[in-house]
């Protein structure tokens, strides 16, 4: 396994062009934002659900935006075992923040619009219970991180962890499908339970969730690089 | 293989010469029985037979993070976790060796909670033995496989005896819930469909070849 | 197989936020025997340890022989003696020594196992539970199961703790005839007054980075001693 002989950490310079990058996310989300508003606003409301059905378009962004997290931690951390660049490990944890914060949004949306339409507020059906798991495995991501205080062993600790994380989803879906509760989530991802009417404004709050994931993720990033460079900068000091 | 043969004779001698840590594991997973059977309703009713599969597995949790917990603070007398990290092989192998113990300790602490259970809730595990045995091998498998790895980093980590079950349990949830199927099945019909035992392997196959491969990085520093 | 050398280049390792490790660049040629001294704190465990291959170098490199210390081809030539003895105390002396043989795929572990009991003057503890030992037996163990596999190139980290005086003294003498076995050996010691007995070259790390090399052969003990206080002080 090789290893970069310079440093990793980057040089404070290398931080600030960062900051166009951030300038070009925040303003896409910005606009799509507005984008999505007005769409949401004007879909049709669903026959049988009624207008609360609309957090549909909150709802499965979030998902989207916690696996995409989810899967982005795994990935970062297998490459960042295997070549030892910093910048995977930020990627990392920065994925798995953003996917917490968006799996934690879609586990609240869920019990509301699940109390609305099928009258209660949870059901153990497949989908549900293995983006809960998943919440649990990254918060444990996320407390092994702290506990493990930013040390170089942590990040290889978490990323193997990330690793077996990412491994144990499909794990869980054939688990939890073969085993678990009835299904009650609609089958919406299939396309065709969606009304007339709803096609764009799903697709749009699709995009805006994505666009949404990437704007943190840039932010958090960059927060990270920072505050490696800070610590650099702390050691190149005279002694 | 050496070097797991070497290991697991290392670990079970260890075990042997002070047998405390499966003396801990057996007493606790007694004493769970015991809680079980107080603080549910049903005593030896019909109902609590239908839990009481759920209650089994529970119990071999909670025992496997006591007995995972344990083979590595032993490692960290004297350092010698270092001495096994020195080994001029993949590390991978060091981490069979162990998971081997490990599988093996659980299970003698999996019997006899098996037939404690059996008595509590008046169930009839003798005739399913067998197959019982062979379903809570590849559970514990399972169980052990991501355990060790884990109880590898957890040891190593502040607050290390809360920290492993919080990484392994979301992570058991496939193996638990297939091993839970599976001993109701037997315990109920004799029969255990083929289903469950398939997630069972594939899960066991998954985590046995990420753990082997993670091990390397868990022993750097 | 060629005695291998042993090279640092520009070597860094971080803990955290703390450098533990910082630019280090050193040698010890095949055969010699290099002391590294310094005072606590200095980064001489961290260094020894990412030689043994138990840890990986933040920055720069670390070499035995050709390949990269972490490299399992690497540890398969390099003897460690840490600061712990890394011995189980459950089990008894021969049975450490057992296990270490093995786990170095030593096919006649037994008899390497024997033969280092016999070659440390150990036989009679030979059956005596590794937690039952005291402090100076354990170290000669420690040391014992750092040998069995024989290898190339021999690391020990504070050797001398733990023993008295003459007892300090009949290892070092044990530690030069190792050496003469045109093994590479270096010793971590804060025993400034010992090292000129054993090696042949010294280097002083404070802070984690070098303040002095010496490749002379060392015997001027009192140069090497006001050469650690030095560092110690800048370093402070």
């Amino acid at each position: 396994m090789s290893r970069p002989v310079s440093e990793s950490a980057p040089h404070p310079l290398s931080v600030a062009s960062g900051r166009p990058s951030l300038w070009t996310s925040g303003a896409l989300l910005a606009g799509l934002l507005l984008l999505y508003a007005f769409l949401v606003a004007s879909a049709p409301g669903d026959r049988v659900q009624g207008v609360i059905q609309k957090i549909l378009y909150v709802h499965v962004p979030c998902a989207f935006a916690a696996y995409l997290g989810f899967a982005v931690t795994g990935v970062a951390g297998a490459l960042y075992l295997w070549r030892g660049d910093e910048r995977f490990d930020r990627a990392a944890l920065a994925g798995a923040e953003v996917g917490v914060l968006f799996c934690t949004l879609n586990i609240l949306t869920g019990p509301i619009w699940a109390r609305a339409t099928w009258g209660q507020w949870w059901a153990w059906d497949p989908r549900l219970t293995v983006t809960l798991i998943l919440w649990f495995i990254y918060l444990a991501y996320l407390l092994l991180r702290s506990f493990t205080e930013g040390s170089e062993r942590g990040a290889r600790f978490a990323a193997v962890y990330g690793i077996v994380g990412l491994a144990a989803v499909p794990l869980n879906y054939f688990a939890i499908q073969l085993f678990g509760g009835a299904a009650m989530h609609p089958d919406n991802l299939e396309g065709d339970s969606l009304g007339p009417g709803m096609g764009w404004p799903f697709a749009i709050s699709v995009l805006t969730g994505m666009a949404a994931f990437w704007h943190l993720f840039r932010l958090r990033v960059d927060l990270e690089t920072r505050r490696a460079a800070l610590d650099f900068a702390g050691e190149s000091g005279p002694e | 293989m050496n070097v797991l043969l070497a290991v697991l004779w290392k670990d079970l001698l260890t075990e042997w010469r002070s047998r405390d840590r499966v003396v801990a594991m057996l007493v606790f997973s007694l004493l769970v029985v015991m809680v079980f059977h107080f603080s549910l309703p049903g005593g030896a009713s019909a109902q609590a037979r239908e839990n009481a599969p759920g209650l089994l597995w529970i119990a071999y949790v909670f025992a496997a993070v006591l007995g995972l917990n344990r083979a590595f603070a032993v490692e960290l007398e004297n350092d010698a976790l270092s001495g096994i990290a020195l080994v001029p092989a993949d590390r991978g192998w060091v981490f069979l060796g162990k998971a081997a113990a490990n599988v093996a300790v659980l299970g003698v602490v999996q019997a006899a909670t098996a037939f404690a259970f059996g008595l509590v809730f008046d169930l009839d595990l003798a005739r399913v033995a067998l197959p019982l045995a062979g379903v809570v091998a590849l559970g514990s498998i399972g169980i052990c496989s991501v355990g060790t790895l884990f109880a590898a980093v957890a040891v190593r980590t502040r607050f290390r005896e809360v920290m492993l079950p919080l990484l392994l349990l979301p992570l058991l949830v496939p193996v638990l819930s297939a091993a839970v199927r599976a001993t109701a099945s037997l315990a109920q019909t004799g029969e255990v469909g083929f289903a469950p035992v398939q997630l069972l392997i594939v899960t066991d196959a998954i985590y046995l070849i990420v753990s082997f491969v993670g091990f390397e990085y868990v022993l750097d520093e | 197989m060629t005695p291998a050398a042993l090279l640092a280049r520009g070597l860094s390792k971080r803990f955290g936020r703390a450098w533990a490790l910082r630019d280090v660049d050193l040698e010890a040629p095949a055969g010699s025997c290099l002391a590294v001294l310094g005072p606590n704190g200095a980064g001489k465990s961290t260094l020894l340890r990412i030689a043994a291959g138990l840890a990986r170098p933040s920055a720069g490199s670390l070499t035995v022989g050709e390949l990269a210390a972490a490299r399992r081809e690497s540890r398969a030539r390099i003897g460690f003696v840490g600061h712990e003895t890394l011995l189980y105390p459950a089990l008894t002396a021969r049975e450490n020594l057992l296990f270490a043989a093995r786990l170095h795929g030593l096919g006649d572990a037994g008899e390497r196992a024997d033969a280092a009991l016999a070659a440390a003057g150990l036989e009679a503890l030979a059956d005596r539970p590794a937690g039952a030992l005291s402090r100076g037996q354990a170290q000669r163990v420690a040391i014992a199961r750092g040998l069995v596999h024989d290898p190339d190139v021999v690391l020990l980290d504070e050797p001398f703790t733990g023993l008295d005086r003459p007892a300090a003294e009949r290892l070092a003498d044990r530690l030069a005839d190792l050496h003469q076995g045109s093994r590479t050996v270096v010793l971590v010691t804060h025993e400034v007054s010992l090292a000129p007995r054993i090696a042949d070259r010294a280097v002083v790390l404070a802070g984690g980075r070098v303040h002095y090399t010496t490749d002379a052969a060392p015997r001027d003990g009192p140069a090497l001693e006001a050469a650690v206080a030095a560092a110690s002080r800048e370093a402070a």
